[in-house]
């Protein structure tokens, strides 16, 4: 598939990447030549300087070849012109990063469509939403709906107290067909489990589920629900107040911002029980002032992922049950994941996520929804007379590090068991290690 | 995984790769070794399969006893692939030589191949004609792997490095500075790339056999042409045919071979303005009239020439040659004496468009160097002047002017280097500097004692031309990184 990206900044150069890396021909696109031009040594794709907002430019990449044409440069409306020029010349589908929340709203549409623009992808949205159920579901690392919440996955953590440690999963499968522990991520590797694996204190287990059982691996996992009503933000950016206006009324929210000015103005966007603090929540004794050990929730959104870092760790110090850091180094994330900070945020990821699941509404063969650090979560669409369907899952001998997780026919979500029999038709969810991903294709064409 | 730990250098992917890179050129022997059945010469037709058995089974077991996985390769195994590639597929590119009935020596062999393979075709053989036509279509064939590059057509044929590594690797062995990918993905960029060369290529055989050639030389004949190589299955080269028309035609086809092929490409799709508004472009064909037309008025005064069709003919052939480092023969030149030979010289050294399938500096290259040169003195005069330096549309960083100067350097000192050897060996200092620029810049012409064939140069200055010859047709940097303790150093 052709796939051009216009702006070679943060996500632009994290997607450019990995697309070259998944096989498809991308040409990148940004008008400053230095930040192109180590990707274009370095990776197998093509680049090209010039004003993403150019005829010439467009004309040069060959846009009207294009399959999907994607504007991620830091300019909003920057981004809607190019993808409408684009659609303009002949590119068959336009994703455009925005800014504003108002934008995403049904009623308009209609009116981006008409001039160009099919997607709008917001990354500090995902953000937000992500931020809101996991304040709502403290106990898991990572919560993720799928296919509209037809399968949920669940990160969580396992502490000492967990019924299911040390239990070969076969067993643990004879006992219940409720979940299906797709992947556990054990210190800095991630592991793609088969039946006499076990889980240990310490990892991450990652569980496909329905909604109807997640009280069931709540207390499989020894875990408690805490119920949050005040949350206390560090950095008034642009994902704190979208988080402030989302998570609503019920919530008390506190956000602590350096700038004065920036806390002037933040004090006019936000919703009523949204207190500003202006000062450094790098200072202790401010945050002892404002009652940080009275929070049920702890959010750092500040620019340095350091000072997030550090300062979730501050706040579990201080007793706040759950914190969440963005951490915008992905190099980072395996390691701050080590360390107890209840859940990390990477826009950049998120907005990949999204953008991985436009070109799987586009082409069906191949394409992933989620990105763990260094595993892969595929949707797959499952084709007549390929190889997964000749057999029941167990009898598939599907290869190491990979594994079906959940599937979903006709719009109803399944889990998957060794007795499974895939259909064509269905949607299949896939875990593999990252780079294992041709071998799952073998299974589908 | 990010906290694997990597190898400093992972040998086993570089092995295996060039254990299937000699595979290739194992195939590629099959060439000769059918010939020598159409042709009947059965003397050369069991060495020939000698020579495949050694490459084919050297390069299966470098295959086999290395491990499948461990695949990930990085810079320095990229520049290290490409450097030994070129350097084994000069030695067993040798085999056919030692082994076939012509017997060179060994140090004349391995001349004799990496002079084929980098396109350099300067050949040790006196008596070509007497060569069979396993031997001929051997010497082209090299050049035909040579001339757009071993990893170019690997890439285009092999889904195996159509990825991030692919790119290291089309890095280290494409010439120029900046490298134009045609196509977003790697392999296609090479499969276009191929395919202009082929088509070249294959026009040229055309026109070759309508004209006064049998299809075999035409064969030998183009394919030395378009990887602007310079093997000929003449004595007397080009000269050998006797043929205007022939003159002619490779000179054009020369000029042609010595255009970026990346443009070439933009040509045939329909972007020909593109071609027309390239820099370096515009400066080939200026150098190349103005230095045909300074020789000419130079032949001409001189008295050289009487008849004038022959002087227009000659001239524009041997300029051509020189130029895109060709290094076909087709005039009497190495009677030519004083600016004409020294322009010849310089053209030699200066090279045609990078991209291209020429050798020598580069066009692109020099016009940096002048330009910069240009700014610089006019920043002595206005100091505060910001003068960027625009190439083909484009800004060039200083960084890249600082390394094109080093190459520069680095270039003269190897030149410096090997006329000096030569010259240590006997040779008369203006042929020495001749024969190791000609080495060099991958041209192939001779003057003086190396005026037709290079068989004067003893066994050891040999071996080290030809080593010169690969570290000029990879642009230096590729094969001296090697020798540099901070490839070898982890720290």
């Amino acid at each position: 598939m052709k796939i051009i990206i216009a702006g070679a900044g943060e996500v632009g150069t994290h997607l450019a990447k990995l697309l070259s890396k998944e096989g498809q021909d991308v040409i990148l696109i940004d008008s400053d030549e230095n930040k192109l031009h180590v990707v274009d040594s370095n990776y197998n794709l093509m680049t090209q300087t010039g004003s993403p907002t150019a005829f010439k430019t467009l004309k040069t990449a060959n846009v009207k070849d294009t399959d999907l044409y994607i504007a991620v440069t830091p300019f909003e409306t920057r981004n809607i012109v190019s993808c409408s020029m684009a659609k303009g010349l002949g590119a068959r589908k336009t994703v455009a990063r925005i800014d504003n929340y108002e934008f995403l709203k049904p009623d308009y549409i209609p009116f981006f469509k008409g001039i160009g623009v099919d997607e709008l992808i917001y990354p500090e949205y995902f953000a937000s939403a992500e931020m809101v159920s996991a304040i709502r579901n403290t106990w898991a690392r990572n919560w993720f709906e799928l296919y509209d919440g037809e399968l949920i996955l669940i990160g969580v953590k396992l502490r000492s107290n967990a019924q299911i440690i040390n239990i070969q999963l076969k067993e643990l499968a004879l006992k219940s067909h409720n979940f299906h522990i797709s992947a556990i991520r054990r210190k800095h590797e991630t592991i793609i489990p088969r039946g006499d694996d076990h889980l240990e204190i310490g990892d991450i287990a990652y569980f496909t589920t329905k909604k109807e059982f997640v009280s069931q691996i709540i207390e499989l996992c020894g875990k408690t629900v805490t119920n949050v009503k005040r949350v206390m933000i560090l950095g008034g950016s642009r994902i704190g107040v979208q988080l402030a206006h989302m998570l609503g009324d019920s919530y008390k929210i506190k956000i602590i911002e350096l700038d004065s000015k920036k806390s002037f103005k933040l004090a006019e966007r936000v919703p009523e029980n949204t207190t500003i603090i202006n000062g450094d929540g790098r200072d202790i004794e401010l945050l002892q002032e404002e009652g940080i050990a009275d929070y049920d929730a702890f959010i750092a959104l500040t620019d340095s992922s350091e000072t997030n870092i550090l300062a979730c760790l501050t706040a579990k110090e201080f007793g706040v049950s759950k914190t969440i850091a963005e951490v915008e180094n992905i190099q980072f994330i395996p390691e701050a994941e080590n360390l107890n900070i209840g859940t990390i945020i990477n826009k950049k990821l998120l907005a990949t996520s999204k953008i991985f699941q436009i070109l799987l509404d586009f082409d069906s063969s191949n394409a992933k929804c989620l990105a763990l650090t260094d595993a892969e979560v595929a949707e797959l669409v499952v084709k007549p007379g390929s190889k997964v369907t000749k057999a029941p899952v167990k009898d598939l001998k599907l290869a190491k590090g990979m594994t079906i997780a959940g599937l979903i026919r006709d719009g109803k979500g399944m889990l998957v068991s060794g007795n499974t029999q895939i259909e064509a038709g269905d949607h299949v969810l896939i875990f593999c290690l990252s780079g294992a991903i041709h071998k799952v294709e073998k299974f589908f064409n | 995984m990010i906290y694997s730990k990597r190898e400093h250098i992972n040998f086993n992917v570089t092995l295996r790769l060039l254990g299937l890179l000699l595979c290739i050129e194992a195939a590629f022997m099959l060439v000769p070794t059918i010939t020598c059945v159409i042709y009947g010469e059965y003397y050369d037709l069991y060495r020939f399969l000698i020579s495949v058995g050694i490459t084919a089974g050297v390069g299966l077991l470098m295959v086999v006893f290395t491990s499948q996985n461990n695949n990930s390769m990085g810079r320095r195994e990229g520049f290290l692939l490409t450097a030994l590639t070129w350097i084994f597929f000069s030695l067993f590119g040798a085999l056919p030589f030692y082994l076939c009935e012509i017997g060179l020596s060994v140090p004349e062999a391995i001349f004799e191949s990496s002079s084929g393979i980098t396109t350099t075709g300067a050949s040790i053989i006196s008596d070509v004609e007497g060569c069979s036509h396993g031997v001929l279509i051997w010497r082209a064939i090299t050049h035909l792997i040579g001339g757009m590059g071993i990893i170019l057509f690997t890439l285009a044929v092999i889904p195996m490095l159509n990825k991030q590594s692919g790119v290291q690797l089309f890095n280290a062995e494409v010439t120029g500075i900046t490298h134009d990918k045609v196509r977003p993905r790697i392999s296609h960029t090479a499969k276009c790339l191929w395919a202009v060369y082929i088509v070249l290529s294959v026009s040229l055989v055309l026109l070759l056999w309508l004209g006064p050639m049998n299809f075999f030389e035409a064969i030998c004949q183009s394919l030395s042409t378009i990887s602007t190589g310079g093997f000929s299955t003449r004595n007397a080269s080009i000269e050998g045919f006797n043929s205007d028309y022939v003159k002619i035609v490779i000179s054009i086809f020369m000029l042609l071979a010595g255009i970026n092929f990346a443009l070439l490409f933009n040509l045939a799709i329909g972007k020909g303005r593109a071609l027309f508004k390239n820099d370096t472009f515009r400066w080939y064909i200026a150098i190349v009239i103005s230095a045909f037309v300074f020789i000419l008025i130079d032949l001409f005064i001189n008295g050289e020439y009487t008849d004038i069709k022959t002087l227009i003919v000659d001239t524009f052939f041997q300029v051509g040659s020189a130029i895109t480092s060709t290094g076909f023969t087709g005039s009497h030149f190495s009677q030519w004496q004083g600016a004409s030979i020294i322009v010849l010289l310089i053209l030699m050294l200066v090279g045609s468009c990078a991209g291209s399938t020429a050798g020598g500096l580069k066009i692109d290259r020099l016009m940096i160097i002048i330009k910069n040169a240009k700014n610089e003195l006019y920043k002595i005069l206005h100091p505060n002047s910001i003068m960027p330096l625009r190439a083909n549309g484009k800004i060039i960083s200083p960084e890249l002017i600082t390394k094109t100067g080093a190459l520069l350097m680095i270039f003269l000192i190897i030149n410096v280097i090997g006329s000096s050897i030569l010259i240590c060996y006997g040779f008369d200092t203006f042929d020495a500097l001749f024969a190791s620029i000609s080495c060099t810049c991958n041209n192939g012409l001779g003057y003086g004692v190396t005026a037709s064939n290079f068989t004067s140069i003893p066994g050891i200055p040999m071996l080290i031309m030809s080593f010169f010859m690969i570290v000029g047709r990879l642009e230096v940097f590729t094969i001296i990184i090697i020798f540099t303790k901070a490839f070898w150093n982890k720290e």
